[in-house]
Parts: structure tokens; sequence; C-alpha cells
């Protein structure tokens, strides 16, 4: 009997009292002690249970890269462990699985090893990039440091969550890179997913899913309308799995102008 | 004077009758005869057959969409997976952890609650901390806890009776299931393999707490069953947890207790065979503990595919000839009925999307695809990790003939990984990513119970951990991930009531009357609700 989401108390104050003991020797660590067979077995290891989000050679995707000399939320090697061994629900990181603390010590000495290897491709010019956004109009649709439209996720710190190479793509193929919802009982699920509903009475309703369960939908308009429908006064509903209302911008933007917005928008909101 | 006496002492109990419903005892006979009052909810699965029917029929298809709030209880925080016991006016609810309350059932109001001392090391590598009901047999209640304890209540005041540790929890043994009370005995199981525990059944005397009996799922070098297993230590820690609550035939003294995983749970290179008893249904003589027979699902399993779901009792023609039947959707994505007289495999069917067997043979026994085991880049395999199902309790209605199942619709990404036993230490040897969101689906499934014929689905959203209960009313009663309620209409699956709890229910329903006026009750996020008519 496994079930996820499962932390325990013990798990957590041996991690807790782990990191006091292990903080100061590990920060300065970065795999030090780690056998090249050892960041041998955490990359397979790995490439199972963490490159679908945090992407091949730990460069970014859904969630943040981690070839980077300083991880925000793993500063040391405990902390890091710790993070692999419970996961961080409340920012959407499962405990993929439980690891022994070889596995543990094995991951985090590959993980330590990508720093090394350079970071991700950010060739921008973040700055000509902020001017892209605000000519491509960006801001109708998403807040960045409070300024814009609401239709749209906000990216005050979407450089800190997301990597470049999802970022980039997110630009040009906005369907393929839909966020993940946070809402409750539809973790996991789409979100901005388009959808279209018919009444039974005819009328017809297209926008993002902002929430459903069995019973009911709950729509937004790109006008900003909200509508919650029961699922019995619905003819029909539609949902396009792969698309997404933003337009893609892969004919709008010169090749320097993309590089450059995804430097501006990796650049948001990470101190890293 | 004598005379004097008696009039005034039984004019009080008329009183109290009417006032409070003091508590009668709830005796063995009384459990063997569950279903003869459904105004009371007495064990986990409403009777011994664990079918959680409600022979009651006020609340039907015809007036259930008015159902309205009685009163609601708010319980400690966590996760509640509570089945509420309902006897003679009094309603007992457990709560996460291991805390028991009783309750007024009129009100809701609380008689009382008792809450063990948990140490705050504890060890529960296999779920999280919840407790999913508490047994009652004549004025005490029995409660299993996260810490290894198995401990005898008071029934009327919460007092502690006898506290017995079953197994140390520092070796990852814990108890999240509702006992099984039985003639003068107490069955509990444990759960822990994901700690590399040795699992057991055990049977307490009710009135002391002296242990009668313990069965290992796991045999000793030697012992019957041992020629399933590598001539090494791998038994030692070889799993077969025995983490929820069973059914019992009191006409054939038979009680059937379901095993868990063997351990580690996805790297099965230290444990080649099928690892008996593991992931299996024991039928047990209950005075002796003795194994009548077995049956064993999953032999050798490497995804963690307990057979830890609701065995139901129920009998039915099979080729014209009336059966005592026992079925069981199981974890595997299979539905299966045998004969519960002799462990005969009668006939076995997916009930959800399953990508790892061919088929069964004959004896019921799975043919594994190649290529499904789980591997260090991860092998997709349907079921998901936690399986098409689980704990929590399907339901059948004698009057559709019909087993209702929620059903989790979803793969998963199955690693292996190190196993090395270390005592107190996770010994898992692998794990899962779930094949998560829109491509996943929970759906209300009725089987035709002696086929697993598919009659009619209602689908869900995510795949979810609310139990069903089926009423005489015609209704299906469950709920969803997404936090709604909701009474389906038995025969069809038309949806005939819902609304909106605010929380992801992991709820099993139950169903009662007050006064002559029925009840449902069922848990949503952490408050307990209770509906009834206008």
């Amino acid at each position: 009997m496994l079930r996820s989401g499962a932390m325990t108390r013990r798990s957590l104050i041996r991690s807790i009292v782990a990191s006091v003991v292990l903080a100061a020797p590990a920060m300065a660590s970065g795999g030090q002690g780690a056998s090249a067979r050892d960041i041998e077995e955490g990359k397979a290891i790995f490439a199972g249970a963490c490159v679908v989000c945090h992407g091949i050679a730990g460069g970014g995707a859904m969630a943040p890269p981690l070839n980077r000399p300083t991880l925000q939320s793993a500063p040391d090697d405990a902390t890091l462990q710790r993070v692999i061994k419970e996961g961080m629900p409340e920012r959407g990181m499962p405990r993929v699985r439980r690891f022994t603390d070889n596995e543990l010590s094995q991951l985090a000495a590959y993980i330590r090893s990508l720093a090394s290897g350079g970071r991700a491709p950010v060739t921008g010019n973040a700055k000509a990039g902020a001017a892209v956004y605000e000519k491509s109009g960006c801001a109708t649709c998403h807040i960045v440091r409070g300024q814009g439209g609401s239709f749209g996720p906000q990216l005050t710190t979407i450089g800190f969550a997301r990597g470049p190479e999802y970022l980039r793509q997110a630009i040009v193929e906005p369907g393929a890179a839909l966020p993940r919802s946070a809402v409750m009982g539809l973790r996991g699920y789409d979100e901005y997913l388009p959808i279209q509903v018919v009444t039974t009475t005819g009328r017809t309703v297209r926008g993002v899913r902002v929430n459903e369960d069995a019973f009911t939908v709950q729509v937004r308009e790109m006008s900003g309308a909200l509508h919650s429908f029961r699922k019995a006064e619905l003819r029909s509903i539609s949902k396009e799995p792969g698309a997404s209302l933003m337009p893609s911008y892969r004919a709008r933007l010169s090749s320097t102008e993309l590089d450059d917005l995804v430097a501006f928008l990796a650049s948001l909101g990470g101190t890293q | 004077m004598r005379i004097d006496r008696t009039v005034i002492a039984a004019t009080a109990v008329a009183l109290a009758t009417v006032a409070a419903a003091p508590q009668a005892q709830v005796t063995y006979a009384r459990l063997v005869r569950a279903a003869a009052e459904p105004q009371n909810w007495l064990t986990y699965g409403g009777t011994y057959k664990s079918q959680r029917y409600s022979p009651l029929t006020e609340i039907n298809r015809a007036n259930v969409g008015r159902l309205k709030l009685a009163w609601a209880y708010q319980t400690r925080a966590g996760l509640v997976e509570t089945s509420p016991i309902v006897a003679d006016g009094v309603m007992y609810v457990t709560e996460p952890p291991s805390t028991v309350t009783a309750l007024d059932v009129r009100t809701g109001r609380q008689l009382w609650t008792y809450t063990p001392a948990i140490p705050s090391d504890v060890i529960t590598y296999s779920s999280p901390q919840v407790n999913r009901g508490v047994a009652i047999l004549d004025d005490t209640v029995f409660l299993g806890t996260v810490s290894g304890h198995l401990i005898a209540l008071d029934a009327r005041s919460g007092g502690v009776r006898w506290d017995v540790l079953v197994e140390d929890n520092h070796g990852g043994y814990y108890l999240t299931l509702a006992p099984l009370a039985l003639d003068g005995l107490v069955i509990a199981g444990v759960s822990g393999a994901e700690a590399g525990i040795r699992g057991f059944i055990d049977a307490y005397d009710a009135r002391t707490g002296a242990r009668r009996w313990r069965t290992y799922t796991v045999p000793a070098p030697g012992e019957s069953g041992s020629e399933t297993w590598p001539k090494n230590d791998a038994w030692k820690n070889g799993g077969g947890s025995t983490w929820l609550t069973g059914s019992y035939d009191p006409d054939l003294n038979l009680l059937y207790w379901t095993t868990g995983n063997p351990g580690p749970d996805w790297n099965p290179d230290n444990r080649p065979g099928d690892n008996l008893y593991t992931c299996a249904v024991l039928a047990m003589d209950p005075s002796t503990g003795a194994i009548k027979w077995h049956f064993q699902f999953t032999p050798g399993d490497m995804h963690d595919w307990d057979a830890n779901q609701m065995v139901i009792l129920f009998e039915a023609p099979i080729n014209g000839r009336e059966r005592k039947l026992l079925a069981q959707a199981n974890r595997n994505a299979f539905y299966y009925v045998l004969d519960r007289v002799t462990g005969e495999f009668i006939t076995a069917t997916p009930f959800s999307k399953q990508t790892w067997a061919e088929r069964l043979d004959s004896k019921g026994r799975p043919i594994r695809k190649p290529g499904t085991a789980p591997s260090v880049e991860g092998t997709l395999v349907y079921p998901h990790i936690q399986g098409a199902a689980n704990w929590f309790s399907p339901s059948y209605s004698p009057k559709t003939g019909l087993f209702y199942q929620s059903v989790r619709e979803m793969g998963a990404y199955f690693f292996k990984g190190e196993a090395k036993f270390t005592r107190g230490a996770p010994f898992v040897g692998g794990g899962g990513r779930a094949v998560t969101g829109d491509e996943s689906l929970g759906v209300v499934r009725a089987l035709e119970a002696t086929t697993g014929k598919l009659k009619w689905e209602f689908p869900l959203l995510s795949p979810g951990w609310a139990s069903l209960m089926a009423t005489a009313g015609d209704l299906v009663f469950g709920g969803t991930e997404e936090g709604n309620l909701f009474a389906l209409d038995a025969e069809t699956g038309k949806p005939l009531w819902d609304i909106q709890a605010g929380g992801a229910v992991r709820g099993i329903p139950v169903s009662y009357a007050v006064d002559g006026k029925q009840y449902v009750a069922i848990t949503a996020g952490t408050t307990l609700f209770t509906f009834t008519l206008p």
C-alpha cells in the first residue's frame, strides 16, 4: 500500500535535523566526494523520475531549471535531498517516489554536476526583450509586476518557475505548453484549456476552462466574462487539448526578437 | 417497596429510552443479524457480508433531489476516511490520525472523544495517517492506531478498557483499518509493507485484549507456502500487509481477509516466485486462525497491487445453481468472482484499462505481458501504482444484482530502484509517477455481479477515493475528488442529486434511521455531513 502525498513527521524532522547538522559542510560540496559512477547512477534515476518536468540535463521545462550553481529552494545538499524526498506539494512538485539514502545522494550528485555543464541557452538580450514584450501586446493578457491584463497567466516570476525552452515553446506553440492547474480537484489538469459549450437553449460559449467537476463547469471568455454551467444544462462540451486561445507568435517575431523575449521572460522573478 | 422500586426503575428506563435512547448491548447475535436492523450501521461494511447496502427506502429515486443538510460535524485536520458506526442513537466516527468521537446521532453534538498518545516520530510509510473506523461489540468500541496499538474503549464514556501493542511501530507496523468484531474476538491487521514488515492477521479476546492467535501472511521456511519464496531471507521482510477490514460468513464460520503487496514493492529481484500469501484473499477459521483456502490475485507482484480491497459476500445462481460467492474489484484492474465455500475461481474480467496481463488462465492466474516490469527509466503500465481500485468501498445491491465500483482509470510509469532493508527505513525498491490530468479518468461503474459485465457507467472527473453505498431506495451514493456528493439511479446510473461540499471526498457513506426517518452520512474534506428529507 503506497499512496502519494504521505509525508511522515518523522522523516520531516529527520530531514530538518539533517539539514541543520549538514548545512555548513554540504554548502560547498557541489558533488564533492561523489564518484563518476554515482553521477551516472543519478543520471539514470533522473531520466526516469525528473526529466519530464525539469527537462533534459535539468535545463528546465514545466519545472525550474536545475543546471544552476545555486538552487533557490535547495541551497545545500541536505535541503536538495529533502526536496527530492518529500516534494514541494505547495509548489506542484510531487514526491515522485521513495528513494534510498544512497539513491538520494546519487541524484543530488548528478543535479550538482549539472551546474558546471553551463547554463541553459539564453542567448537573447533581456532589455531588448522587454521592448518586444511591449510591442507585441503581451500585456493585454498577462500581468508583469502589477501591470497588464488578466486573461492569461501572471508572468511576474515566470523566469523562476519555468525553463527557457519551455518559455520559447509557450510563445511559438502555446497549446503544447499549457500550465498544469493547482485548483482543488484539478491538480495536474491543463489550465487555460480551450473549451466550447452549447447550452440546451442553443447558446454557445467559448473560452478557457477555469474549473470543472462531475456536475458543473466554469468557463471564462476572452472578454473576461465568467460563466458557470450545470452539465445537465449543456447540450455539448468540447475541449481542445493541445490548443490555446493565445495565438502563436512564431510568424510575428524575428528569431532575434524571439531570443530577446525569452531572455526577458527568463529574467523575471529570478535571482538565479 | 420492592414493587415500587421496580416500577420506578422501569419508568426511568422508559423515559430514558424516549429521551436519550441509552445504548443497548451490541451483542454478537445482533452483529450476525445486522441486516435486520437497518436503522443502525453496526459493522464497517454494514453487515458481515460487507455489501455496504442499506435496506432503507424512505429516501428514494422520487425524492432524493430534495435531500437537505441535517447537521455537520467538523473533525480534526488531516485526511478523513472514516466509515461511521451507528448504534442505538450514537454515531462513532474516527478522525485523523487515530481519534474516535461519539456523537449524538440526532444533533451531531459530541458525547465523548478519545485521542491516544501518538509519538511524533511514528512511522507510516505506506499511507497518510488516517483511520477508517471502529468496531463495536457489546458495550465496547475497538480502535486501531498509527502507533501500532489496538484499544478497547467503553462505548458510553470513551474510557479505556484495555490497550495492547499489536506490533512495534519502530519496525514500521501500524493500524489504519476498522477492526472486525466477531463472537468474543476482535480481528485486526497491519499496514507497513513499505517498511519491510512481515504481515499477519491477529485475533484478540474482546474482553481482555489477550491475543488468541496470529497468522502470518508470509510463511517461514518449511511452512505451507514457503515453496513460493526463494531460499534466502526475503520472507523476513516479505510484506503482505493486512490493512483493510475483512468479511465473515457465520454459517460457514469463515473469515475472509485480504493481503497486500510483497516487499520490496517494485524490485522483485530478491524474491523470485509467487510470494504467497501476498496479494491474496485468505479464508480462515476464526477460532484458530488456520487458513482454509486462499486465492492469489497477483502472484509475484511488482507493481504494488495490494489485494486490500473489500471482498463482498453475496449469493446468486451460477449456471443455474445457487452459489455462495465472494467478489472483489482488485487493484490490478480485474473483477473476480470466487466460490466462497471452496475458493474456486469462477470468473474474472477487467473493469478498467489494463496493459499488464495477456489474460487469466482457467484458474484465474494472470499471464503477464512481457516488458511490463518496473525499470530504472520507467515503464508505462495501466493500472496506476495505486490501482484501478483501492481501499475505498464498493457496494452490492441484492435488489439490482449489481456491483458498484468507483474506478481509477489511469496509468503510471513504474520505476525500479535499490532495495536494501534497514529497520525503520522505507523498503520499496522504486516507485511510480502517475499519468495525471486530462489523460486520467474517474468513473463509477456498475457491473453485473456474477459476470463483471458492464451495465452502466457514470463519468466523474479525476480518479477519486470516495466509497459507494447502494440503497433499497434504488440509489447509489458517492462522492468525487472535486468535492461533489451525489446520488445515482442504481439501475441506470442517471444522476439524481448532487451538492458541492467544498472538500475532496474520501468519506465512506452509511445510512441509518432515527425516529423512523432515514439519514445518509458521509465526509467531505474534514466535515461529516448528514442529509435527510425535509
